[in-house]
């Protein structure tokens, strides 16, 4: 059986005495696109900052190719190939949108002869070659979730973080996104795993959609499997009434 | 690009012009020529906070330490014959370069813990504490430092303010020079992601506390020089004069004034500061302070993001 890209074993998160995480396993396959969802307060976005190593794990490992890269400072695990998107989007407002994957594509990791074409081929593949000089803080909000996804592959990664990519956009806008991710799956060959609260998007796109509940996953299978697991129903409508 | 190109020139040009200008008979002696010497210290001040926090965004008070530090190398190294009893250490190249490099040393070590544990104000309080330990250091230094009266260098060898002035005019195009090219280079791209969004930085692969630091260090680096440079004219060096808050101040002041985080900024910035102060000194030779005070809250009432950002406004 190959590698799983991104394998996290038993991570346990604390913050004092609230237990965030408490020994969550998760894995994602080559080519795989993995959904994350859960009520708030679930623990997604701890369990990203975990990932990327903003926060440190009380307990449990993460593995990157069956390489173990916890304990590395955020720098270094971007370089070696995790790429990641914010929820409450963070790019750089006084540079242009090519000068914010630039960042990316010099500094992620990839060869930096080849930073030049991998900024290009990003903004190309979410839709922003056209706004390429365009200085950030011009940008619509759906414009700069995509200029966040370019950057993330411009980093040439393995594997792909993104973080409710689909918060306060409207229909089309979703739409457009959900292609884009389509297509950096499809043409990159790139793992992705996707927090979202926009459930049936994540129903649509994924391959496999875990499910966090108070920093327990209760649910990991097909989208078709999640959508009549009880416990799933019961997280997200609460216990049936007798 | 054209525009940039006509800058450009524009700039060499006036450069070329600055540089001849004390083969004028009689220039050397004006107060004009003082004034320049001054507008290029200031400018070097300037530009190093403007690297630092114009284009990294961590706001150093504690320039006034660097510059410090880098005329107290000079004393030292000069007064006590470190590079032997024939050397030369009246504008000796060596003696500079030491000064620049004994601040930016200190940059690293104070710079280490400071940036990989505070952010914003609290690194920036942190930086004014450091200030204040080294002037205290030297103050309470003895005969090693003179004291709070300092050391006095051999002001015998004083002709004129020419070389003070070709060497305040180098650094000071250098270092703009120096800029324009961080600006963009991949260095400079680092450095403005840092300041931009720091996070986003680290996780695009941005060491973060490594390019803080080298902003840091280079801040430091020219500072130290400067203070070198000021030692070669005021042949006295003493917390009083050196080790001085507004060392800190006017740099912060210059860089803000001109328009931070942009390339000419803080030559502009330096031109403005070295203008108002020179003239309300002449003219309200007592309220100067406040003249100069007002000056600046004008500038920033009507011009927020300093003199070279206007012509920013209005576009969308």
């Amino acid at each position: 059986m190959p590698e799983p890209v991104l394998k996290l074993e038993r991570i346990t998160k604390r913050f004092g005495g609230l237990t965030v995480l408490s020994s969550v396993d998760l894995q994602v396959d080559a080519n795989q696109i993995v959904g994350l969802i859960g009520p708030n307060g679930a623990g997604k976005s701890t369990l990203f900052n975990v990932v990327t190593a903003l926060y440190r794990p009380e307990e449990g490992i993460v593995f990157l190719d069956g390489k173990r890269i916890t304990g590395a400072p955020p720098h270094r695990i971007c370089r070696l190939g995790v790429a990641r998107t914010f929820q409450l989007v963070r790019t750089y407002l006084t540079m242009t949108a090519r000068e914010n994957v630039m960042v990316a594509a010099v500094y992620g990791g990839g060869a930096m002869a080849d930073a030049g074409r991998a900024c290009d081929e990003a903004l190309e593949l979410v839709g922003l070659a056209a706004s390429r000089d365009l200085i950030t803080e011009h940008m619509t909000l759906s414009a700069r979730r995509l200029l966040e996804m370019a950057r993330a592959l411009a980093s040439r990664p393995r594997v792909i973080l993104l973080d409710e990519p689909m918060a306060g956009l409207n229909a089309s806008e979703i739409e457009e996104m959900i292609q884009v991710i389509r297509r950096a799956r499809d043409e990159r060959g790139l793992s992705v795993l996707w927090v979202e609260h926009k459930v049936d998007a994540i129903m649509r796109v994924c391959d496999r959609v875990v499910v966090l509940d108070h920093g327990v996953k209760i649910s990991d299978g097909t989208p078709a499997e999640t959508i009549v697991n009880p416990k799933v129903i019961e997280a997200y409508l609460g216990e049936p009434s007798s | 690009m054209t525009r940039e190109k006509r800058i450009i020139g524009l700039s060499a040009i006036i450069v070329a012009a600055l540089a001849l200008l004390p083969f004028v008979p009689g220039a050397a002696d004006s107060y004009l020529f003082f004034l320049l010497y001054l507008f290029f210290l200031y400018t070097i001040i300037g530009q190093a906070w403007n690297l630092v926090a114009g284009y990294t965004g961590q706001i150093s008070l504690g320039q006034h330490a660097f510059f410090g530090l880098g005329a107290y190398t000079a004393a030292l190294v000069w007064s006590r014959g470190l590079f032997g009893a024939e050397h030369v250490y009246y504008f000796d190249p060596l003696t500079l370069i030491a000064s620049g490099l004994v601040a930016a040393a200190f940059a690293l070590v104070i710079g280490f813990p400071l940036l990989s544990k505070l952010r914003g104000d609290y690194f920036a309080l942190g930086t004014l504490g450091f200030g204040e330990i080294v002037r205290v250091a030297f103050v309470k230094g003895g005969s090693y430092t003179g004291g709070p009266f300092g050391i006095v260098l051999p002001s015998s060898l004083y002709e004129s303010l020419r070389p003070h002035y070709w060497l305040g005019l180098g650094l000071a195009a250098g270092l703009t020079l120096l800029i324009f090219w961080i600006r963009r280079s991949s260095l400079g791209l680092a450095l403005v992601a840092i300041r931009d969004d720091e996070m986003a930085a680290s996780s695009n692969g941005v060491n973060v506390l490594k390019y803080k630091l080298v902003a840091f260090a280079l801040g430091a680096f020219f500072t130290g020089m400067a203070g070198c440079l000021q030692a070669y004219y005021l042949f006295h060096v003493s917390p009083e004069g050196f080790l001085n808050l507004n060392w800190t101040l006017y740099p912060i002041l210059i860089a803000v004034i001109g328009g931070s985080g942009t390339v000419l900024g803080p030559v502009i910035g330096a031109l403005a500061v070295t203008v108002v102060f020179s003239y309300a000194n002449i003219f309200f030779p007592e309220l100067h302070p406040i003249f100069s005070g007002l000056a600046i809250i004008l500038v920033m009432l009507f011009m927020p993001n300093g003199i070279m950002r206007l012509r920013f406004r209005g576009r969308a």
